[in-house]
């Protein structure tokens, strides 16, 4: 069967290019390890956020919120590190995400009613990470903010009994508490839901889901999107062929065996797939390797053939709608790096801009790495997943069916 | 035997093959002649079953090969003018594929295999890639795959393109040895001297029809001249016209500044009488050569033009 052996040729010509399949396969895998680099510090680690704490107040409230850390789920995230007046030099040299300053009289100020300031500095090399520090310290301020007003009574008595240096009475204690146990149980209905909220999806999630998920480590994060950028390349190297074969006669002499020109298109899409199926296994193989969790098996399998077939699809459509190699590069390394620039392999989407976000759903990246992001979550399966397989998969067909009429459209009107 | 009538295939306003027809018997060798562009490829890429013509048929052995492609090519062998062949593998690799192809398998290919590479000389270098070859070698290898599957027929696009003249030399005898064990050889070249070597028959094409068909003997016969003057010296066109054009059993066949052409009639007055005369015409003459006349001249007296313009 003529398309089988052009596959195996296919295959037999990467086997025996080593260093240029290597080439192919490293790209995804070195930028997703400069990702993490950047992002986290190491290739497969989880996401851990230096931050300087610059406690000028040393009171107990600058002290708990200074000491978030010390939970065991934020230690393994944040790394806080207290500093003096150095931390801004530090800074400055780019050795942490953050720096939070409480500055003396902060507690004093919070207590008697008065404006009290958290001040954070930003490393401006980096960008997520500091902003996960600015939006916590925000929800911070904001909480303390409320808590200010709600409690007002019980921290001016609380000011009080901190300035007095007498031990306060067992009747005065009792008191604060009798006023901020009544207060939070009018409140309870109001106060309580969001607050838990926040604190269980944001702050203390559920560490065994995360593990399971594995979701939580930087490349964990960025793999799906980096993969389905190498395969999308992987595919462009592999319907590259399909032009070289024309140009260089290839093509030609094929046809003057008894080979069909939609045994040789059959053959050639085929090919394109299997590589860019076996690349994504690769790919997918290393990211276990590096301890990241894809979710349920039966799921990334589907989620990778379905993103195989979109990514083939796609270039060896480019590849029948241009007439020589060089032309077929520069266009499909452009909707390469739109798509994933847009669909979300490099930045999450929820960084865009509104008016981004829908054009996003229009490329297969998007669809790729959301649902993979998807299989992560824990109890993920196929069904979970189904939109993305149907449009990955419908898009490959519709994609590679147009590309292949394409080509036999070009050969039958002698472009061979 | 391989029939062609009517073939034809135009490009727009260019007509690349315009009805050509072709009678190319079993076991013969036989050249298609032409300069760069006359059509010869477009021509075997339709024979070939590569490229449909827009009209025309093409049959081997009563056999149309636009209506059963894969069993005419079955039988059918292609040496393309492009060196066809993957660089990125072996020489074997290549024809291990080539072979599959053509329906070989197991031990049936593995010595088809052998056989071609020990044939052209590249037995040793079956493992080799074939990006390490020279081109003589890439061209034998070409070949080589041509001749894999043992063909009937065997077509040969300016196969020797761009090799030194000793690779030139063992893939004519490579070509003459397929021959005397009877496949039939369509080979097309715009060098005269292979054509007048190798073929038992040579038609001559330029722009995309054939002027003439014939053995080497019968087409310098044809041309009807006994012998051909190339004349050099001082002189411009219009001198030599006028001076020459009016000596008997003289005919001209290019005249420029500096250069005149002719041929000798063999029924006129021969070469002894006519010499003097051109000697004494009063042009200013540096050199005169005479030659015998072969498919150069011919294709001039057919064209008014040389082989390699």
């Amino acid at each position: 069967m003529a398309p089988l052996k052009i596959v195996l040729r296919d295959l037999k010509r990467m086997v025996r290019n080593p260093v240029r399949t290597a080439l192919l396969f490293s790209l995804p895998l070195m930028l997703a390890g400069i990702f993490s680099l950047v992002f986290g510090g190491g290739a497969a680690s989880e996401i851990s956020i230096r931050v300087l704490v610059y406690d000028e107040d040393q009171s107990l409230i600058s002290r708990l919120l200074g000491g978030a850390g010390s939970s065991p789920e934020l230690d393994r995230r944040l790394d806080l590190v207290p500093v003096g007046e150095e931390g801004f030099e530090m800074m400055e040299r780019g050795e942490a995400s953050a720096l939070v300053h409480f500055p003396a009289g902060f507690t004093q100020n919070y207590l008697d009613g008065e404006p009290a300031v958290i001040s954070i500095v930003k490393n401006p090399a980096e960008r997520f990470l500091p902003q996960v520090i600015e939006e916590g310290g925000r929800i911070g301020a904001e909480v303390l903010s409320q808590g200010s007003r709600v409690f007002r009574t019980e921290l001016e008595t609380i000011g009080a009994m901190t300035a007095n240096t007498a031990f306060p009475s067992d009747l005065a204690v009792g008191s604060v508490a009798s006023g901020v146990n009544h207060k939070l149980q009018s409140l309870e209905r109001w106060v309580f839901p969001p607050v838990i909220n926040l604190e269980t999806t944001t702050v203390t999630p559920d560490t065994a889901d995360v593990e399971e998920a594995g979701g939580s480590s930087i490349l964990g994060y960025f793999l799906p999107g980096l993969s389905m950028m190498g395969i999308l390349f992987l595919a462009q190297s592999a319907t590259r062929d399909i032009l070289h074969d024309r140009e260089s006669g290839l093509v030609r002499h094929l046809l003057t065996a008894p080979v069909s020109p939609v045994d040789y298109i059959f053959g050639k899409c085929i090919s394109v797939l299997v590589v860019s199926t076996l690349g994504f296994f690769f790919l997918i193989a290393f990211g276990i390797a590096a301890g990241v969790n894809w979710g349920p098996a039966t799921t990334t399998i589907a989620l990778v053939l379905a993103a195989s077939l979109a990514a083939s699809g796609a270039l060896v459509l480019i590849s029948s709608l241009v007439g020589a190699e060089r032309q077929a590069d520069a266009l499909s390394t452009i909707v390469i790096m739109v798509w994933c620039l847009i669909g979300g392999a490099f930045v999450p989407i929820s960084q865009f801009p509104d008016f981004l976000r829908p054009l996003a759903k229009t490329t297969p990246v998007f669809w790729a790495v959301d649902g993979f992001q998807k299989a992560m979550q824990p109890g993920a399966d196929v069904a979970a997943v189904s939109t993305n397989l149907m449009v990955l998969g419908g898009a490959g067909v519709i994609f590679l069916g147009l590309g292949a009429v394409a080509l036999r459209r070009r050969m039958a009107g002698g472009h061979i | 035997m391989i029939t062609i009538e009517g073939l034809r295939k135009h490009y727009g306003d260019i007509k690349a093959v315009d009805g050509i027809d072709l009678e190319i018997q079993d076991g013969e060798i036989f050249g298609l002649l032409g300069p760069n562009g006359a059509g010869k490829t477009t021509t075997i890429s339709m024979i070939s079953g590569v490229l449909r013509p827009d009209s025309g048929r093409i049959t081997f052995d009563g056999m149309n090969i636009w209506v059963e492609p894969k069993k005419v090519k079955r039988n059918l062998g292609v040496v393309p003018q492009e060196i066809a062949v993957y660089e990125d593998l072996t020489a074997k690799d290549n024809l291990d594929f080539w072979g599959s192809l053509h329906g070989l398998r197991g031990p049936g290919l593995k010595s088809a295999v052998h056989a071609a590479l020990e044939r052209v000389g590249l037995e040793d270098r079956a493992k080799d890639r074939v990006k390490v070859f020279s081109g003589g070698m890439k061209r034998r290898l070409n070949l080589c795959m041509g001749l894999l599957h043992r063909p009937k027929y065997l077509l040969l696009d300016e196969p020797t393109v761009g090799i030194d003249p000793q690779a030139r030399l063992a893939i004519l005898d490579i070509v003459r040895e397929v021959a005397a064990a009877g496949t039939t050889v369509l080979y097309t070249t715009h060098y005269m001297e292979e054509a007048q070597d190798l073929c038992d028959r040579i038609a001559i094409i330029d722009h995309g029809q054939i002027l003439t068909i014939g053995t080497l003997e019968a087409l310098t016969r044809q041309s009807g001249e006994s012998e051909v003057l190339k004349v050099v010296g001082n002189f411009d066109e219009a001198a030599a016209n006028q001076r020459l054009s009016g000596l008997s059993g003289l005919r001209l066949i290019r005249v420029e500044a500096g250069t005149v052409l002719a041929g000798i009639d063999a029924t006129g007055p021969g070469l002894l009488e006519i010499l003097p005369q051109v000697l004494g015409s009063g042009l200013s003459i540096d050199d005169v050569s005479i030659q015998k006349p072969n498919l150069q001249s011919v294709f001039i007296s057919l064209t008014g033009r040389e082989l390699r313009d």
